[in-house]
């Protein structure tokens, strides 16, 4: 049946997904029949005709129907030969085969978790080799024994957790299974009700189910009803060669990630291979990969079910209790390449999911086990298991389009403020209702992972005629955004080290750590802890920073309220809000209020009431909430910009810190250095008090800055990045600068080395000069003394040049590429060319001065102070 | 009627100058360096789409040497190899110089690109917000957008706040964006205050105007007749080929040419000159001549004042030479007597027939006026009488020799 199945499944790949929709649907309803009240849908005509399910009873005939009427509303998927579901044969089957699931559960977690296979794409071999190899398997077996044995002892134990309405008989039971996988989509006005009593009944972030753990953001196995049970599941993979178990490490072909073992392999290998490994069948394409398996076994493991779409995989979004008794979660599917519209493409790897952003209420009881879906940077890392999974992308459903899931070290900043903030909120005040209305608090709770827009319930409404582009709390209606197909340069890795150097160089990278800002970073992080330290005593903390463009002021800044974040999360400090406004990004200073206030209540009013708002907020003595008490900081970006004909914006956001119970501490950032001393005096003396200078990076740093982003990266000559440096810091001590010049530079060198390469494939003979040492892939001094030219020249010399050597390059009819650097020479020595040769050294000299002044002034300073 | 020619041939050859001429893909590359501006402009797009490189890039050059046109290509052929990843964002510094409006611009093209409803009302933070996000969930979906600006120098007035949160935008590591700005300022990077400097990734790419060379081969090009294949009467377009190297190779030609260089170097301009070139063509012969070259200049450089000059009467042009020598006596403002009495002199010291009484010199000053070869000075004194409101003279002086020179009214020297 599993076989049929799989060939069912796979060359219609929509198929099975309508299929699972069905099977929620009818099943759902025959579940909640009458107690679905009324039909409050996540999608509209889904639940109608769920709720006609629930009257007729689930009768296979008005099934039928529905599910003709489905195809004929949704004429996307094709229509799915039903299964008899309810079919009282396929229930006897599955009660056959399923006699002891509880047990078998553990079973399957146990052996799982322990027995280590083998991995394909084990980059490190020796973490395998040794301890797990021959005698990997026998312990394993030996556990589940003693767990199989532990469970039956434990099953009352168990029971007191899992409904009691499984326990009186196996039919009973079997229909609890059955209807476990089932999807609830009735279950909009079933989740407002579980809303309302979950003030009551709270969701838990963990729940023991079975022996076993589940918590809030796993990913497990979600059994699928119309499947058959569990019970023909494989322990372990076996060889495909000797059809064994255990016995050595076994390596994974990555394309029909069948397990083989190193020794079975002619010839054997010694390692797991590092890079994509194909098994020998693979290799000589014999595609019939069904037949090898009919060959083995009729036993599947976990990761194939999934793979066949016989089992689901979600991730648990909140897990509760229902008044009933039954424990409940609710999670958000992942669906395999072959059930999006599009089918799996080439470029897909074998163990890649979908996110979706669909989600259903579901009983614990449908949960199988646990499996690991990571992004891509971890599954790299993971090289063992058999139940890993990879996941990229989100799947929308309803617009069949792809999005890749941001990285989790991006998101991570927004989402957490918003977690601990609920965390915050719900600790402090579980009594009241600080949200108008109950969906919109609903939609906050299941969305942790990604931005509220994805909701079903928003996607609704931006089928409405509303516009995207204004702005009710967040952006909605974003998410037709996407990709029909993901191309397959995504997947591809980056080859050379030039190609890795100048992603690294690019601004967009985000770098690590800020190297050379050490101090910096103390001082504000000892400001800022100061400042939470003093709590409310805390008054007129404010932190005026300056410094040239590129020196990494909002960086820094930036960096320390991640750490201090951290630090909140390991609760070591009070919980804080962060307020971070760009002053150029407003369209006017004085909508610094509204922005202000939005961000510490939510609330959206014209920038004259915010401003009433917030003076009335930071006066009060006595708070009106204990919200309120958080302290806020408030980081202002182009400070300068907010300078007003009567300065009275400025005059507000440094008088605030002032009041007592204010707790607001403000940091500014701006270029100028003395932009207190041009502002009013009763300004100047509120936000002057402390200030940071962040100096131009000096060639040292700069030089420690590119070589830190180009860390283990074999791209630049160290001279080269010394000459950036030197450059740069002579000119502005600009970081993005010298990052640019550098990642013009490899451009350059890049275009280079292929030209080489070309000229010296086509006339190896011509060009003796290049082919010798200057084919190197290195980024070289000239390199960079072109990308200087290139990028900092006034645009009228460039020019001229470029007609000279033009003019020089037809008379003399060269051709390729080193010719015309002689020239150049030449031009530039033979032309009058003395003024620009002279200019640069008197800059130079006049820069030397200035330099030495400067040091001399810093020594008196330092002397003085 | 030589026997090679016939009508057809003709007609092929005019249909054939004719789409050469009006479709000018085929002969832009031709310019100073646009083939390789192209190729590096195209290698950064292409990066930014496929590799997620976030550049920004300034096309540099004088109007009318092909930034437009190159860019334009390049996006042509980005949008068919990856049709449905990019988006663009076009604004103009003339029409969006204004931050609210650029930003609102910037969001409805958005809209419009992705079928997103688009409202009017939304604020300058709205706006903005929603690029943010927009872009961000580009990026995810692997979608670049690419931001042209042009007249990018008309941007880097005010506080920049566009330009600022476009390069700010590019600096995150979720978006994927490109910012490719045209500008006839060659020091339109200069213009940027400095942290917009600094976040702008100063590849600039220069347009070098054509040369009188280039534009001859350029001329060449578009006006040769293919001798292979192609076009079936070869006969003809030998002949007609080696009339035109003759043409091209005569001192006068250059004049030509030159003269219409001198105006505006730009291509459209030259092939214009062309088009009315061959419009002229002879239907006989079937060969260009220097006079079809020529008509087609007058008919380019048009000078109205000269036409009108012409048509003037004797009476208006003594008025006008009057008041031509009571400029050259440093006579700043003058009005209708003291043209009178100048022409009076001019009169008495060469008495000729043509004087004329006040009052019909009277109407010819209107006549004048009214042509708008001379005007009054300022719109005060509306209710002082014609007479005494002081006027100036529209036409300059080279114009009012030649205009002196070709007039059939003139008396002879």
């Amino acid at each position: 049946m599993a076989e049929r199945d799989s060939a069912v499944h796979t060359p219609l790949p929509p198929l099975s997904y309508s299929n699972k929709q069905k099977s929620h649907k009818s099943s759902s309803a025959r579940k909640s029949g009458p107690l679905t009240p009324e039909p409050l849908p996540s999608r509209g005509q889904v639940t109608k005709r769920l709720f006609f399910a629930g009257e007729e009873g689930g009768g296979k005939e008005g099934e039928k129907e529905k599910a003709a009427e489905d195809d004929l509303k949704t004429p996307l998927y094709e229509s799915p030969p039903k299964k008899p579901k309810s079919h009282p044969s396929t229930d006897n089957e599955n009660e056959e085969k399923s006699s002891g699931p509880k047990s078998k559960r553990v079973l399957d977690f146990a052996s799982t978790t322990k027995s280590v296979r083998r991995s394909s794409r084990l980059q490190k071999p020796d973490e395998v080799e040794a301890p797990t190899s021959p005698l990997h398997n026998e312990p394993v077996k030996s556990s589940i024994r003693i767990s199989a044995k532990k469970t039956t002892k434990k099953q009352p134990k168990s029971a007191t957790i899992t409904p009691a309405r499984h326990k009186p008989s196996k039919k009973s039971h079997q229909r609890a299974r059955r209807l476990k996988c089932v999807a609830q989509k009735t279950e909009h006005a079933d989740r407002i009700k579980n809303k309302v009593t979950k003030k009551a009944c709270k969701g838990f972030s963990k729940v023991v189910f079975d022996g076993v753990e589940f918590r809030v953001g796993d990913c497990v196995y979600v059994r699928r009803q119309d499947s058959s049970s569990d019970s023909d599941e494989a322990d372990c993979e076996e060889c495909q060669i000797c059809s064994k178990v255990g016995k050595g490490i076994m390596v994974e072909c990555d394309e029909c990630l069948g397990g083989f073992h190193l020794s079975c392999l002619k010839p054997p290998l010694k390692q797991v291979p590092q890079d994509k490994w194909l098994c020998p069948y693979c290799e000589r394409n014999e595609g019939n990969t069904i037949q090898r398996r009919r060959r083995r076994k009729t036993k599947k493991t976990a990761r194939e079910k999934l793979l066949n779409s016989q089992l689901w995989a979600a991730r648990i979004d909140r897990l509760w209790k229902e008044p009933g008794g039954s424990y409940r979660f609710t999670g958000r599917w992942f669906i395999i390449p072959e059930e999006t519209t599009i089918g799996r493409q080439p470029h897909n790897l074998k163990r890649e999911l979908f996110q979706t952003n669909h989600f259903d209420d579901n009983e614990m009881e449908s949960i199988l086990r646990h499996c690991y879906v990571k992004g891509p940077k971890e599954f790299e890392k993971c090289t063992e298991g058999d139940d890993v999974f990879l996941c990229e992308y989100e799947y929308d459903i309803n617009w069949h389009a792809f999005k890749r899931l941001a990285d989790a070290d991006v998101d991570e900043e927004s989402n957490r403020s918003l977690d601990s903030e609920n965390d915050w909120n719900s600790s402090e005040d579980s009594g009241e209702d600080d949200f108008e209305d109950e969906e919109e608090d609903f939609q906050e709770k299941p969305v942790k992972a990604k931005s509220t827009a994805k909701t079903p319930c928003s996607q609704k409404s931006s089928l409405s005629v509303k516009a995207v582009n204004t702005y009710r709390g967040c952006i909605i209606g974003l998410e037709k955004i996407g990709t029909k197909k993901i191309p397959d340069r995504a997947r591809c890795r980056r080859q050379t080290d030039l190609d890795r150097a100048k992603a690294t160089l690019m601004l967009a990278a985000s770098p690590g750590s800020l190297p050379c800002r050490n101090k910096e970073i103390d001082e504000i992080t000892g400001f800022v802890m100061g400042a939470l330290a003093a709590g409310s005593q805390c008054l007129g903390r404010c932190l005026y920073i300056h410094g040239v463009p590129g020196t990494g002021k909002t960086a820094t800044v930036l960096t320390v309220m991640k750490k201090l974040r951290a630090k909140v999360d390991a609760k070591v400090i009070q919980p804080y809000r962060f307020v971070e406004i760009n002053g150029l990004k407003l369209a006017q200073p004085e909508n610094l209020y509204k922005v202000l206030y939005e961000a510490l209540t939510g609330h959206r009013v014209s920038w004259k009431k915010a401003l009433q708002f917030l003076n009335q907020r930071f006066s009060e003595t006595k708070q009106t909430s204990k919200n309120d008490c958080q302290p806020c900081i408030l980081l202002i970006d182009e400070l300068d910009l907010l300078v007003t004909r009567n300065q009275s914006v400025l005059y507000n956001i440094f008088d605030w810190p002032t009041r007592a119970h204010s707790q607001l501490i403000v940091i500014g950032i701006a270029n100028t250095m003395d932009l207190p001393e041009k502002l009013l005096p009763r300004i100047a003396s509120r936000m002057g008090m402390q200030r940071l200078c962040f100096g131009p990076y000096s060639y040292q740093q700069l030089q420690e800055i590119i070589s830190s982003r180009l860390n283990g990266i074999e791209a630049f000559e160290k001279q080269a990045v010394e000459f950036v440096s030197r450059k740069v810091a002579a000119v502005s001590g600009d970081a993005r600068r010298a990052l640019e010049l550098c990642r013009r530079a490899a451009e350059l060198a890049e275009f280079r080395v292929q030209q080489c390469s070309i000229s010296l494939k086509t006339a190896s003979n011509e060009l003796n000069v290049s082919g010798g040492g200057t084919l190197k892939n290195l980024v070289g001094m000239a390199d960079i003394e072109a990308a200087i030219h290139e990028m900092f020249q006034a645009p009228h010399i460039q020019q001229w040049f470029m007609r000279t050597l033009k003019q020089e390059h037809q008379r003399q009819h060269l051709k390729s590429l080193q010719p015309l650097f002689h020239s150049y020479a030449q031009i530039m020595e033979s032309n009058a060319l003395i003024g620009t040769h002279f200019f640069p050294l008197v800059v130079g000299l006049v820069l030397v001065g200035f330099y030495f002044v400067n040091q001399v002034l810093a020594i008196v300073c330092r002397n003085y102070n | 009627m030589d026997h090679y020619l016939d009508g057809a041939s003709i007609e092929d050859a005019v249909t054939l100058f004719r789409r050469r001429l009006c479709d000018s893909s085929s002969l832009d590359l031709l310019l100073p360096n646009a083939s390789e501006n192209y190729s590096k402009l195209r290698y950064l797009l292409s990066n930014t789409v496929t590799n997620t490189c976030n550049n920004s890039v300034l096309l540099l050059g004088p109007r009318g040497c092909g930034k437009s046109m190159v860019l334009e290509r390049v996006m042509k052929e980005l949008q068919h190899q990856h049709s449905d990843m990019i988006s663009i964002v076009r604004l103009n510094g003339l029409l969006h110089s204004d931050d609210r409006c650029a930003l609102k611009e910037i969001a409805k093209q958005l809209c419009l690109e992705h079928h997103l409803t688009f409202s009017k009302t939304a604020s300058f933070d709205e706006n903005s917000q929603f690029m943010i996000a927009m872009l961000r969930e580009c990026a995810l979906a692997h979608k670049a957008v690419i931001f042209v600006l042009d007249e990018f120098d008309l941007f880097a007035q005010g506080k920049q706040r566009v330009l600022y949160n476009l390069l700010d935008t590019m600096q995150s590591v979720l978006s994927q964006a490109a910012v490719v700005g045209i500008s006839c300022r060659l020091d339109a990077d200069q213009l940027l205050e400095k942290r917009v400097r600094s976040r702008f990734s100063h590849r600039k790419l220069l347009f070098s105007p054509p040369s009188t060379e280039d534009l001859q081969r350029l001329l060449e090009q578009a006006l040769i007749l293919p001798t292979d294949s192609t076009f079936p009467h070869v006969e003809y377009a030998a002949r007609f080929n080696a009339r035109l190297t003759d043409i091209i190779e005569n001192k006068s030609f250059k004049d030509i040419l030159s003269n219409v260089v001198n105006v505006d170097l730009s291509v459209r301009r030259l092939l214009d000159f062309l088009f009315r070139a061959v419009c002229d063509l002879d239907r006989d012969s079937g060969l260009l001549s220097l006079r079809n070259f020529r008509t087609a200049v007058s008919s380019i450089q048009r000078q109205p004042k000269l036409e009108t000059l012409r048509d003037a009467s004797v009476l208006e042009l003594y008025l006008l030479v009057s008041m031509k020598r009571l400029e050259s006596k440093d006579c700043d403002s003058y009005n209708f007597n003291a043209i009178m009495k100048e022409y009076m002199d001019l009169h008495n010291a060469h008495p000729t027939c043509d004087l004329y009484s006040r009052q019909i010199c009277l109407r010819a000053f209107e006549h004048l006026l009214e042509r708008q070869l001379i005007a009054f000075i300022d719109k005060r004194g509306q209710n002082i009488a014609l007479e005494f409101r002081p006027v100036k003279l529209l036409v300059a002086s080279h114009e009012l020799n030649e205009g002196l020179k070709t007039s059939p009214v003139c008396p002879g020297p």
